[in-house]
């Protein structure tokens, strides 16, 4: 059967992005400079979509400066990510990233976003706390409408509120995407040379904050980034490797009393002042790793507090500052709530399983973002081992200014109509039904087998459970999905790859048998030398899931020899 | 009342809203639908909403507010 026939629309072109965030957006506009013709599929609408959607108060670099060079910040960046106990997977990417720090800054200029501050100058920023981020505090409260106009301005073809199913692939080459557009309900293939992934990472199998509030209820205030790992889940059935999906930790967040959020940026990269810490009873302390955490809590000195007292009020009104121009909703809230600032104090989230995410975890890639499979490239947070909005911005332009050198290689890409036509019966599986289970019901079910059994403190038998518990869900529950319009679409294939994912995470937890940093394995409580310097690879291999403990790749000579 | 429903987590204040659209146009997580009938935006999907607030934000009248749930407090 032709394509024309199974589709409601067929796209031919030389760049499918999928994702519009903070990386969609950069990607798509250089590869348009580059005379690319290019199609963006977003879930909802560039101009508010991804963690980049209601602003961004910092962008991370870091930047090179004072002293400090790429080389001495890459060492900075292994060095951390080593002590809380998550090897970075690719060292390379770091590289890439801190080298292109002021070239990304330049880019984004033109695109639109402007990186500097009120007096016009750019507005750096030290880490409070010696770590490598040497930041740049800046007015993106409209960065996504802004990123989003450059796109459109450069001709991009964005379909908009269209949900990304799964990947082509002709051998081991991709060949395009399939997607559904969730208010028409339009079924669309996308024939690609080259396809990026950039739906950012994998987080939405924890609870955010507190749990639910009543049944089948999200509660992601403030950030509406879906997090439910997309494209990580399409690239691994495509069989591209997923690295490091057992380097879950909690984010260093801040909780106004219960659970009034403020994005941990906002405060460490002010002026280089750290924050004071304390217990529930005003015991000053130096801010707890989990272990130490929990001994805090044994001793009955919990929940912890942070406070900024001692701050000036210079100071408090630049986090103010802060706060409007990422999630200025939490000023509401705050004066709703009648939250004083200056005299209330803030809690610190205690590492329970929720607000936990994978920072490193992602689809393995050289620093050029090019992936296993010829034609399928990565970007940002769906990278492992990069994150946040500069990590995605700096990759997403690096590769918009590269991807035409892959794409005069590229042969006309093959699509099997088979394979569209079994994607469509996958997307077409819950309209049929008329009775089943709502897809947020099960991600619920999910979230919770997750927390109770994956989180934080690990050990083997609770491990078993919840992968037999989650193996359940996928199996039983996941054919019984029931949707009554192409709206919950988007809930149906987001699940479906949320469940996919848990599993895998968990699958890569039970491999590393040791306590390493933030990870916490309570039947293996020591540090296991062997595991040092080693990731943890899964991938399918004809079907089947393999999982494999690899060595992380360190440094390359030539980027080493800078130093010299 | 004027409002959208009793207990939603976005309301919309139907007296102030010109019907522009923006806040069907930015929701990321589509809650808000279009009403025909009306020609305004009506809260479809509000068990979805995450409130983040967007279009709080966008909103040229300050038609619409975000409502916390009871576990928020």
């Amino acid at each position: 059967m032709s394509l024309d026939r199974i589709a409601n629309k067929v796209i031919e072109t030389d760049v499918l992005v999928i994702g519009g965030g903070m990386g969609g957006c950069p990607v798509s506009a250089k590869a348009r400079e580059h005379g690319l013709t290019v199609t963006m599929m977003e879930k909802a609408k560039p101009e508010r979509s991804g963690s980049g959607s209601v602003g961004l108060d910092h962008h991370g670099g870091p930047f090179p400066r004072e002293g400090l060079t790429v080389l001495d910040l890459v060492e900075r960046d292994v060095k951390m990510f080593e002590r809380i106990g998550m090897p970075l997977p690719d060292v390379n990417i770091r590289y890439q990233v801190i080298a292109n720090a002021f070239w990304a800054m330049e880019e984004m200029e033109k695109l639109g976003a402007s990186m500097m501050w009120d007096d016009g100058k750019p507005n750096f920023v030290p880490s409070a706390y010696g770590g490598p981020r040497v930041g740049l505090r800046v007015h993106f409260q409209n960065v996504k409408p802004k990123l989003a106009a450059a796109s459109r301005k450069r001709g991009v073809d964005i379909l908009e509120r269209t949900v990304a199913i799964d990947l082509l692939t002709n051998g081991e080459r991709v060949v395009g995407a399939t997607g559904v557009n969730i208010r028409t309900g339009q079924f669309i293939v996308v024939k690609a040379r080259a396809t990026i992934i950039g739906t950012g990472s994998f987080n939405r199998n924890y609870e955010p904050e507190t749990p639910q509030t009543w049944v089948h209820k999200h509660r992601y205030n403030f950030c509406p980034a879906s997090i439910c790992g997309d494209g990580l889940a399409m690239a691994y059935r495509a069989g591209a490797e997923l690295v490091s999906m057992d380097q879950v930790a909690g984010m260093p967040t801040f909780r106004h009393r219960d659970d009034l959020s403020e994005p941990f940026g906002n405060f460490v990269q002010n002026d280089g002042v750290p924050l004071k810490c304390y217990t529930w009873n005003g015991k000053e302390i130096s801010f707890p790793n989990y272990a130490r955490y929990y001994e805090l809590e044994k001793k009955g000195l919990t929940p912890i507090y942070f406070s900024l007292e001692h701050l000036s009020e210079d100071y408090m009104k630049r986090v103010d500052v802060c706060t409007t121009e990422e999630r200025f909703i939490s000023l509401k809230m705050a004066e709703d709530r009648g939250f004083d600032r200056l005299t209330h104090r803030y809690e610190s989230m205690p590492p329970h399983p929720m607000g936990l995410q994978h920072r490193v975890s992602g689809i393995r890639s050289d620093e050029f973002s090019k992936t296993s499979l010829k034609g399928l490239h990565v970007i940002g947070d769906s990278m492992a081992g990069d994150g946040g909005g500069s990590g995605a911005s700096t990759t997403g332009l690096l590769l918009g200014d590269s991807i035409h050198d892959d794409i005069s290689e590229a042969d006309e890409p093959v699509i099997d109509p088979d394979q569209v036509e079994s994607q469509k019966q996958i997307m077409l599986a819950p309209l049929s039904r008329q009775e089943g289970t709502m897809p947020l019901e099960l991600e619920c079910a999910v979230r919770y087998a997750c927390g109770f059994y994956g989180g934080v403190l690990h050990a083997e038998g609770k491990l078993r459970e919840g992968l037999r518990r989650l193996a359940t869900l996928q199996r039983e529950f996941l054919p019984k999905l029931t949707v009554k319009n192409p709206h919950y679409l988007i809930g149906y294939l987001e699940v479906r790859n949320i469940i996919e994912l848990s599993i895998l995470e968990m699958q890569a937890i039970m491999e590393r048998k040791e306590t390493r940093g933030n990870f916490i394995r309570t039947d293996y409580p020591n540090r296991d030398p062997a595991m040092d310097g080693k990731i943890i690879c899964q991938s399918l291999l004809d079907g089947r899931p393999v999982i494999e403990v690899k060595d992380q790749i360190g440094l390359k000579p030539e980027y080493g020899e800078a130093r010299k | 009342m004027g409002r959208q429903g009793n207990n939603m987590a976005a309301k919309i204040e139907f007296k102030n809203c010109n019907g522009c659209g923006l806040c069907y146009d930015r929701c990321p997580q589509d809650v808000i639908a279009w009403d025909e009938d009306k020609d305004m935006p009506v809260v479809a999907y509000e068990e979805e909403c995450w409130h983040c607030g967007i279009c709080w934000m966008e909103c040229p009248k300050r038609a619409i507010d975000i409502v916390y749930p009871v576990s928020f407090w």
